[in-house]
């Protein structure tokens, strides 16, 4: 749509509020007037999806680089667990999506949010252990401390984790991983991974 | 001495702060010691990118006054902290060793470090990074007058560069009371010797004051004047910083 490639800092006006929406990057005055961005970056225009009732056309601002992310509700994340309690278990973020994060954040996985059902004869120790790579969903920011952490799908779980012997294990059931050298079992939640 | 010791103190009246001779009179015959008009801000020269550790970064050079500031973050907030809804903002100013023109202690700078938080904070969506914090660190290089200001102007640009969300880029510009003279961007000499001093921080494209700071006496029309030519100056130091935002330096992602 026109000038496409036009580049815009900080607190530039974007447009009228009442011709575009705000988009990525971009926001409303408080007196509704003015479109501004808030990233540096390309303006682009994009049209409304067709349902949409509202029929502005969006404004959005992209290209630069954006802040590193940050997990929010919703986001599946793959974690190390450093510590295994009694009641919960917490890890260290390192993916976000498919995006690797730039800082650490802290996530607890809590008894009751490790599976869907029978949730009351779960035991933590049965299900992770430290150094374990898990999937799991942000379910809430959590606490001070941490990302509140939930692996009650089948696809959330842990994706890969290592024998006593020092060797990744493989999957043998949704409760257990065996130690391909050893022959030893262990049991782990255990992520549905593919297919 | 002769006679008895006086009973009670008083401030010698010696003691009294002398001024150099070009300052000494409150008329507008004497020059800046940099031959500016009293109106005329240093050149100004910005770099993003000055730091490769940083996520954002801006290095800021007016006249002698030399700052880099770099901005980590968002990253979680110290375990200590509440639990917070938006997202925070830490900032810390330090000297070096070398800064000043005596060798100083090169430690942290309380004052300056608060009052860049207040300057920046009103200027940053902060909804946009929930119970995280962004860190800013300005590190005066060298110290030539005017710190503060180039420190909050330099600091809006490495946020910009670590691409934070900000409604607007902030400027910050100072003037000093010298008698019945306004001089803008004050060297150190004239910061040293003025009456009076103003600044005043803003989002030039919002027309928004995030801060203003007024130390010494003031009238209310030179007041008047003094933030007049300050919001000009801001909105005019608000292009140069855009032009350093659009220039090469700035890494376009694909």
């Amino acid at each position: 749509m026109g000038n496409d490639t036009e580049l815009v800092t900080p607190g530039e006006k974007l447009g009228r509020a009442s011709e575009f929406k705000a988009g990525r990057g971009a926001y409303v005055s408080p007196d509704n007037l003015t479109v501004y961005a808030s990233l540096t970056g390309l303006r682009h225009i994009v049209s409304p999806p067709p349902d949409s009732p509202d029929q502005r056309p969006i404004v959005e601002v992209t290209g630069h680089k954006a802040h590193g992310a940050i997990p929010e509700p919703g986001s599946i994340v793959i974690a190390r667990v450093t510590k295994v309690m009694a009641r919960m278990a917490s890890a260290d973020i390192m993916c976000l999506g498919t995006k690797s994060v730039r800082e650490n954040f802290t996530g607890i996985i809590r008894l009751q949010d490790i599976r869907a059902t029978e949730i009351d004869k779960v035991d933590m120790h049965k299900s992770f252990h430290p150094g374990d790579i898990v999937r799991a969903i942000v379910l809430s920011l959590g606490d001070a401390r941490a990302y509140f952490l939930s692996t009650a799908k089948n696809e959330l779980g842990v994706i890969s984790a290592q024998s006593a012997a020092g060797v990744p294990m493989v999957a043998i059931s949704w409760t257990e991983m065996q130690c391909p050298i050893t022959g030893q079992i262990e049991h782990r939640k255990v992520a549905k991974v593919g297919g | 001495m002769a006679g008895a010791t006086p009973t009670t103190y008083s401030p010698s009246p010696t003691t009294r702060k002398t001024k150099s001779l070009i300052f000494r009179n409150d008329d507008v015959d004497w020059v800046r010691t940099d031959g500016r008009d009293f109106h005329q801000c240093r050149p100004a020269f910005f770099k993003i990118g000055a730091v490769n550790a940083a996520a954002g970064s801006a290095y800021a050079e007016f006249g002698n006054t030399k700052v880099i500031v770099s901005v980590f973050g968002p990253r979680e907030s110290k375990k200590a902290m509440l639990y917070s809804d938006i997202g925070r903002l830490n900032c810390n100013v330090s000297y070096t060793t070398f800064a000043t023109p005596v060798r100083g202690q090169g430690s942290d700078h309380k004052e300056f470090s608060s009052m860049l938080h207040k300057a920046l904070e009103g200027a940053i969506i902060l909804e946009t990074f929930p119970k995280t914090t962004v860190d800013v660190f300005a590190l005066v290089l060298e110290s030539g007058g005017s710190d503060l200001p180039v420190v909050i102007s330099c600091a809006s640009l490495a946020l910009a560069d670590a691409g934070i969300m900000m409604y607007d880029l902030v400027a910050s510009v100072s003037v000093s009371c010298l008698g019945k003279n306004l001089v803008i961007d004050p060297v150190l000499e004239e910061e040293s010797y003025q009456d009076g001093s103003l600044m005043l921080t803003c989002m030039p494209s919002r027309y928004e004051v995030t801060q203003l700071t007024i130390t010494g006496e003031w009238s209310t029309p030179k007041l008047n004047e003094g933030m007049q030519i300050c919001l000009d100056a801001c909105a005019k130091l608000a292009t140069i910083m855009r032009e350093c935002l659009k220039g090469p330096d700035s890494a376009l992602e694909e």
